[in-house]
């Protein structure tokens, strides 16, 4: 035992002090960090918001957003798919699980934190709100999006949550099966956002492809970039509300299944449910 | 003395992020607690992360203006926008970093429960007891 934690030690340290030694060489490039960016990086800057270049424009002045959304959309399609998989391993593994036990309690005030906790939880939780609704409304335009309003959003259901008890939100309607339909509906519309363009495509028989949000020189349609003069960069306001919405929803389903009582788990472990 | 000094720090941000790796790579591997081997998982995907972003950081080039990188007028000119490309720093490590951060979350949560399912059916969540045990739950 004491011989193979040496040996997973000095493994280790060579794989670490090879790794240096390449980024030593130039591997990452000879200056860390760099003085002069990739010329792939420039253009992106230069195109993400070009009224000049009308047909490799995305509109937006926020470049993370549409290098997510629009440049690279493609991929974030894919990690999105991961963390849908993800969520929906975590909900497989809990299968035929109640989220709470179904036993009647009459008054609240005895379940949760002290009411100190709750007080405070009542004030904070629109301003958290007002923040991940800005956040993720304005993702196109200032730092943020849809990945960071949605964890924002996260947080004020999960302090409901905790603060004041699973009894209690599973009463209010904030249950497994609730969370789940939203992050799904929120899939779906991040589904459809990618393909829109191209329906419109299809009704007006011009050319388009998936993940379309400008017009490009081959296929003359897609959404407005702005209206009356607010910008909204296409489809990539659609992309962040829904992305908002299955990230908060998704977290939160996770987290309610966290919170399951242990003893509920057992009593479907041991197979009592299903005498 | 600036230039060296400025050299000298992020020195020590990639050596403590390689010896962060290090650290990390060895708690996944020899630690036996599911636990730990988790904890060490974070800290590998948040060094990841983290050197991920310093390589796409810029250095400001000797006796520049330190202005953000932001759009101040409503278009742009051309100018401006050129102006823009060669300040900002790299986009691309941002955007790839935000989804990785998201989706490790997800990864860190189905990993997590899966340890409680672990530890609800073993009653342990160290991996020499759990390879022995053969599927009876530890005493």
């Amino acid at each position: 035992m004491k011989f193979e934690q040496v040996l997973i030690a000095v493994i280790v340290v060579i794989f670490i002090l090879a790794l240096s030694y390449a980024v030593a060489l130039g591997a990452m490039g000879h200056d860390v960090p760099p003085l002069n960016i990739r010329e792939l990086a420039r253009n992106y800057l230069r195109l993400a918001f070009n009224p000049w270049k009308q047909n490799l424009t995305v509109m937006s002045p926020e470049v993370v957003t549409s290098v997510i959304w629009d440049f690279r959309g493609l991929d974030t399609f894919f990690e999105t798919a991961v963390l849908y998989l993800a969520i929906i391993g975590t909900v497989v593994i809990y299968r035929g699980v109640y989220t709470a036990s179904k036993e009647v309690v009459s008054n609240f005030d005895t379940l949760g934190m002290s009411p100190i906790a709750k007080t405070v939880t009542r004030i904070t939780l629109p301003l958290v709100l007002a923040t991940a609704v800005s956040i993720a409304l304005h993702g196109h335009l200032t730092p943020g999006g849809g990945f960071q309003g949605g964890s924002t959003a996260a947080v004020i259901l999960i302090l409901i949550l905790v603060i004041f008890s699973l009894h209690f939100s599973v009463r209010k309607g904030l249950t497994k099966n609730t969370m789940l339909t939203l992050r799904s509906l929120g899939l779906l519309g991040i589904s459809i956002t990618s393909i829109i363009v191209l329906i419109l495509g299809l009704i007006t028989g011009c050319q388009a492809f998936i993940f379309q949000n400008q017009p490009k020189a081959y296929s003359p349609i897609g959404l407005p970039a702005s209206i009356n003069g607010v910008l909204i960069s296409g489809t990539l306001l659609l992309f962040n509300i829904f992305e908002c919405f299955a990230v908060a929803t998704g977290l939160t389903l996770t987290f309610i299944i966290m919170l399951t009582p242990e003893s509920e788990i057992r009593s479907v472990m041991s197979g009592d449910r299903y005498e | 003395m600036n230039e060296f000094l400025i050299t000298y720090l992020v020195g020590i941000i990639v050596v403590s992020f390689f010896v962060n790796m290090g650290i990390s790579l060895y708690g996944i591997f020899a630690k036996p607690n599911l636990i730990k081997k988790l904890i060490a998982l974070t800290i590998l995907s948040d060094t990841a992360n983290a050197f991920a972003i310093l390589i796409g950081y810029r250095r400001w080039p000797p006796g520049s203006m330190t202005k953000p990188a932001v759009f101040t007028d409503f278009p742009p000119t051309p100018d401006k926008i050129e102006t823009f490309a060669s300040v900002a720093v790299d986009p691309l490590p941002q955007a790839l970093v935000l989804t990785a951060i998201v989706i490790g979350l997800a990864v860190i949560i189905l990993l997590a429960v899966i340890i409680m399912q672990i530890y609800r059916t073993y009653g342990t969540v160290d991996t020499r007891v759990i390879s022995k045990l053969r599927g009876r739950k530890h005493e």
